[in-house]
């Protein structure tokens, strides 16, 4: 009996995961766009940016099906700067720099 | 073959291609980390000077770059999944296609580096400029370099020197790649909308 191949999906994986970084590009240069100014709208800019670095390690880079701490690098990577960064608007926004 | 296998290596403890690659980038991406930490410090201690002069940045520009790495980048899985399926030819192409990209983004950038050399903006010129113009220069560099990896592995791939079992050397440069536009992701933000 020959096997039933998978399923081919209309769309491939990368290819979702490619729009979605598009989409995500284009809201964050609305937001620039719309002269949005504070703490909200910089920290959400921040939060998108990190998504697209998470899905480009994860499904680019290929760490999803990596084990061990290797799994892990962009997402520490990701979360230095971001923390920093965010540590850094919130003194701004607040004047204790 | 299932949809899945196409950007999905075999799992494994360590991750696609040379492991030396990846201590080289996470000393990359360390170094890229200090710089954002320190612009954005720089820019808490005066936010106003910061973003008068974020202002007179290009950002329809720095979308264009954007969307040139990410689908460059795009292109590098696909060249990746193609030689994974064992088509060197569609591998050489996809790569092609990324450095074409690539080369899209160095033009973009040199012509937003022309405007402000004729508007007479230098690294001297305030403490913004002297942060956008060297992070901004020192990714255009790692854009560069990623360019020749990416050029001499679709060199290689065009001559036959990859296969569906050995093509570690295309994830090799494929990663570099994309740790190029991981850099991006975070620069275009940071420096170019948040404010």
């Amino acid at each position: 009996m020959t096997p039933t191949p998978a399923p081919r999906a209309w769309i491939r994986p990368c290819t979702r995961i490619w729009l979605l970084l598009v989409l995500l590009s284009v809201v964050t240069f609305v937001v620039g766009e719309l002269g949005a100014t504070g703490l909200a709208p910089s920290l959400l800019v921040l939060g998108f940016a990190m998504l697209k670095g998470q899905l480009i390690g994860d499904f680019y880079m290929g760490l999803r099906w990596v084990s061990g701490l290797w799994r892990w690098a962009v997402v520490i990577w990701l979360l230095v700067p971001g923390g920093l960064i965010t540590t850094a608007f919130v003194m701004a926004a607040r004047g204790t720099a | 073959m299932s949809q899945t296998v196409v950007i999905a290596p075999a799992p494994g403890r360590y991750p696609p291609g040379d492991l030396a690659i990846w201590i080289f980038i996470l000393a990359e991406l360390l170094v890229f980390a200090v710089f954002f930490a320190a612009y954005a410090f720089a820019r808490a201690g005066d936010v106003a000077l910061f973003d008068e002069y974020q202002h007179t940045l290009d950002r329809r520009a720095a979308l264009v770059n954007t969307l040139a790495l990410i689908t460059s980048s795009y292109f590098v899985v696909r060249a990746t999944a193609a030689i994974r399926e064992g088509s060197a030819r569609d591998c050489a192409r996809w790569l092609a296609g990324a450095i074409g990209l690539g080369a899209l983004f160095l033009v973009v950038k040199s012509l937003e580096y022309a405007h402000h050399l004729e508007a007479g903006v230098h690294l001297g010129t305030n403490t913004f400029y002297m942060f956008y113009l060297s992070l901004t220069f020192f990714h255009f560099m790692h854009v560069l370099m990623g360019m020749v990896i990416l050029g001499a592995v679709a060199l290689k791939a065009r001559r036959g020197g990859y296969s569906a079992t050995e093509h570690t050397g295309v994830e090799t440069g494929g990663v570099y790649w994309h740790m190029v536009d991981l850099v991006w992701l975070i620069l275009f933000p940071l420096v170019y909308v948040m404010r």
